[in-house]
């Protein structure tokens, strides 16, 4: 599910905004979210200090990253594991499903991965006849629905527990219920029976540590150990930027990662996997296998700015604030991670397609507000919105668009000469005067039009001060 | 390895062009890692009243059961007296971090519940052991650490203590002795510290499985077990 051309953005955007229900079901999940993290957070007087703690391993991490994925490499290699080094999603995908193919799986259990949703994994799978079965239950809900998730965290926060309740009707012909309880249960029934003779393992992982070489995998339901643990064979997949230097740096993490993604202290399950099982044991695979993604990353990498995106811990709380995403939900966004994160990592991730999300923003600035690694990401938003109209491969805008580039160049122009503009401003008062209603303009003459279309304009107003250049701020 | 090769030099480049120096400075020029108030030792004898009851508290808020604190000498009647409380009919035990689990099984025998005892497998006999934990209504283990501030266990997996055992059966049952409780995560790991993490997977548990994938009301039980019980081991002569 790569990120489509801009059209479909547009397209879904406008779709979405007009979706109440979807709307209501957002607002609900993100204002229960919001409530508990305000809990956690007000419980917890050392928050900001872990914040800052985390900033800092983080980015001191991030600016040691080809040492520490050596360090991290020579420690999973000691520990029994085999490491590949992924370049881009293909080779990633090939990597994997060669593996299952070699091993004779005919089916895999996966816990839950947004990288190999990046990867789209599960159409290669399909494609070699394997069947891959998404085991969290918010993923394992919109798998039966044949959609990607919309959320990072929480993949079903688009459906009702009635959508559900007819979804499990259709497709095992049970009787209807919309009660969270009896729908759980029923998808731990099926997906046991798949858990304890699964032979092919796959999960994401959270963070891996280099000074041991141990991944770390956090997850509330079990079907992450269960995926890590009963099948014969584990893979484990992780971007390049999830390494941490040392064990004792790891507690900075958990201690602000639930509480921002879900209001929890720590998440119910925190497994800390270094190796495969040993002579006698009954729990873990026989094979483990560690692939280690670039996918675009050491890309951002080299880019000053937006290096600061590979800080990101994948909470989604971000997402849970952002005004846009609590309108049209995640899959608008068309792109595997929707909501603010998505907007600055997408168009790196997904290449040109995905340029135009740094522009479906409001440049609010609650996410930077919330995020728990401190990433500014509505700098990083200006910085890509800057290299998609100014820099070295500009998109290729629709005409109205172009359009508006146009005027607003001219604009610019204008505006340079404070005289001509202070002029002009008087003018364009005078004459808008008659058609205002109480201050605003509620219509103007094209292309202006495509303003008030939305929202009414406020009468330009003659003595009105601007604020001098020194008092705007950046965001 | 080709790969790992070309990624690895293309990360170098990419931290040489942005100005490596430069974005170790801001690294630096923080806070220290860190927070004074972190660098407390692990509590001595005196806060371990305190701690159990942070512990009992926590594992409460997130819907765990506490079942008590026991002397070691209490313990297998306790235990005995759980079971039939919930109603198990098979328990799933195996060895002890520092407990004599046999003890616990030879009770729970003489009260006339069947005992699945985990020991060491040969690949062949897996799916079998496997079947015979997961059809336990109750696993017991031991934790190697207590964390009070959030209500965690954190228990190791070996090959006489499967993490299976907290992970299969119905319900779950974890023993944690109180001199291994800790004030919070950042002491524990640093107790456990990093050559036993290579030795054995460790999971820390806090609370049952649990979702809240339907409209973000929570459900227990959804892969693991559906209840946690835990019980504090404390010696009546501290």
């Amino acid at each position: 599910m790569a990120a489509s051309p801009k059209g479909d953005f547009f397209d879904s955007s406008r779709a979405a905004v007009q979706d109440r229900e979807l709307q209501r079901k957002l607002e609900s999940a993100s204002t229960r979210h919001l409530d508990h993290f305000a809990i956690v957070k007000a419980e917890f007087p050392l928050y900001e200090a872990e914040k800052d703690a985390a900033h800092r391993i983080k980015t001191d991490a991030i600016a040691h990253l080809d040492e520490l994925l050596i360090q991290l490499t020579d420690k999973l290699h000691a520990n029994g594991c085999k490491v590949f080094f992924a370049e881009n999603a293909e080779q990633a995908r090939k990597y994997i499903v060669d593996l299952a193919k070699a091993k004779g799986a005919t089916r895999v259990v996966k816990g839950k991965s947004m990288t190999t949703e990046e990867i789209e994994l599960n159409p290669a799978f399909k494609a070699a006849g394997i069947d891959p079965v998404e085991t969290d239950l918010g993923e394992y809900i919109v798998q039966l629905r044949g959609e990607g998730p919309s959320h990072i965290i929480t993949p079903a926060i688009h459906l009702s527990k009635e959508d559900i309740g007819h979804l499990f009707t259709e497709q095992f012909g049970i009787e209807y219920t919309s009660e969270p309880e009896k729908l759980t249960a029923e998808a731990r029934q099926r997906l046991r029976a798949i858990f304890l003779t699964a032979d092919f393992g796959i999960t994401g992982v959270n963070f891996a540590i280099a000074e041991t070489g141990t991944l770390i995998v956090v997850e509330n339901e079990g079907n992450g150990r269960l995926s890590s643990s009963m099948p014969d064979t584990f893979v484990a997949i992780m971007g390049i930027e999830k390494v941490i230097p040392r064990l004792a740096d790891l507690s900075h993490f958990l201690e602000i990662l639930a509480r921002t993604a879900t209001g929890q202290k720590l998440t119910t399950y925190t497994s800390f996997i270094s190796g495969p099982r040993r002579e006698g044991e009954l729990d873990g695979p026989r094979e483990m296998h560690v692939v280690i993604l670039d996918n675009g990353r050491s890309a951002m990498l080299a880019d000053p700015v937006l290096r600061e995106a590979l800080n990101c811990i994948r909470c989604g709380a971000c997402l849970n604030v952002c005004p846009i995403y609590r309108r049209i939900g995640g899959h608008a966004y068309k792109s595997v991670y929707p909501g603010p994160i998505g907007s600055i990592v997408s168009p790196n991730l997904f290449g040109s397609a995905a340029g135009y999300l740094p522009f479906a923003s409001t440049l609010c600035g609650a996410c930077k507000d919330i995020c728990p690694v401190k990433i500014n990401i509505p700098r990083i938003l200006l910085h890509l919105r800057w290299k998609e109209t100014e820099g070295e491969r500009p998109l290729k805008w629709p005409a109205a668009l172009e359009g508006a580039r146009a005027g607003a160049r001219r604009f610019a122009g204008i505006a340079r000469h404070p005289r001509t503009i202070r002029m002009l401003g008087r003018l364009a008062a005078q004459m808008l005067k008659p058609f205002a209603h109480n201050g605003y303009l509620r219509r103007m003459p094209s292309p202006f039009s495509n303003w008030t279309k939305y929202r009414n304009f406020p009468r330009p107003h003659p003595h009105k001060r601007r604020p001098a250049s020194s008092e705007v701020r950046e965001p | 390895m080709a790969e790992a090769h070309k990624i690895l030099a293309t990360i170098k480049t990419a931290l040489e062009a942005g100005e490596r120096q430069q974005y170790l400075d801001l690294a630096n020029n923080h806070a220290p890692v860190v927070p004074p108030t972190r660098r407390v030792p692990i509590a001595g004898p005196e806060h371990r009243a305190e701690l159990a009851t942070s512990l009992a508290r926590e594992l409460e808020l997130v819907g765990g059961k506490f079942a008590g604190i026991v002397s070691p000498a209490e313990l297998s009647n306790r235990i005995v007296t759980l079971a039939r409380e919930i109603g198990a009919k098979v328990i799933a035990i195996g060895e002890g971090a520092s407990l004599d689990m046999d003890a616990i099984g030879e009770a729970l025998e003489r009260a006339d519940i069947k005992v699945v005892k985990a020991v060491p497998v040969a690949d062949s006999e897996r799916l079998t052991m496997r079947e015979q934990i997961a059809n336990a209504d109750l696993g017991i283990a031991e934790a190697e650490y207590g964390i009070a501030s959030t209500g965690t266990l954190a228990v190791i997996s070996t090959e006489t203590r499967p993490g299976s055992l907290t992970l299969l059966p119905t319900a779950s049952l974890i023993i944690v002795q109180i001199d291994r409780v800790v004030h919070d995560l950042a002491a524990m790991l640093a107790a456990h510290g990093p050559a036993r993490l290579i030795e054995h997977r460790l999971t820390l548990i806090t609370g049952p499985s649990r979702t809240a994938d339907i409209e973000k009301r929570i459900v227990l039980g959804v892969h693991g077990p559906k209840a946690l019980h835990v019980i504090v081991v404390w010696p009546r002569d501290e």
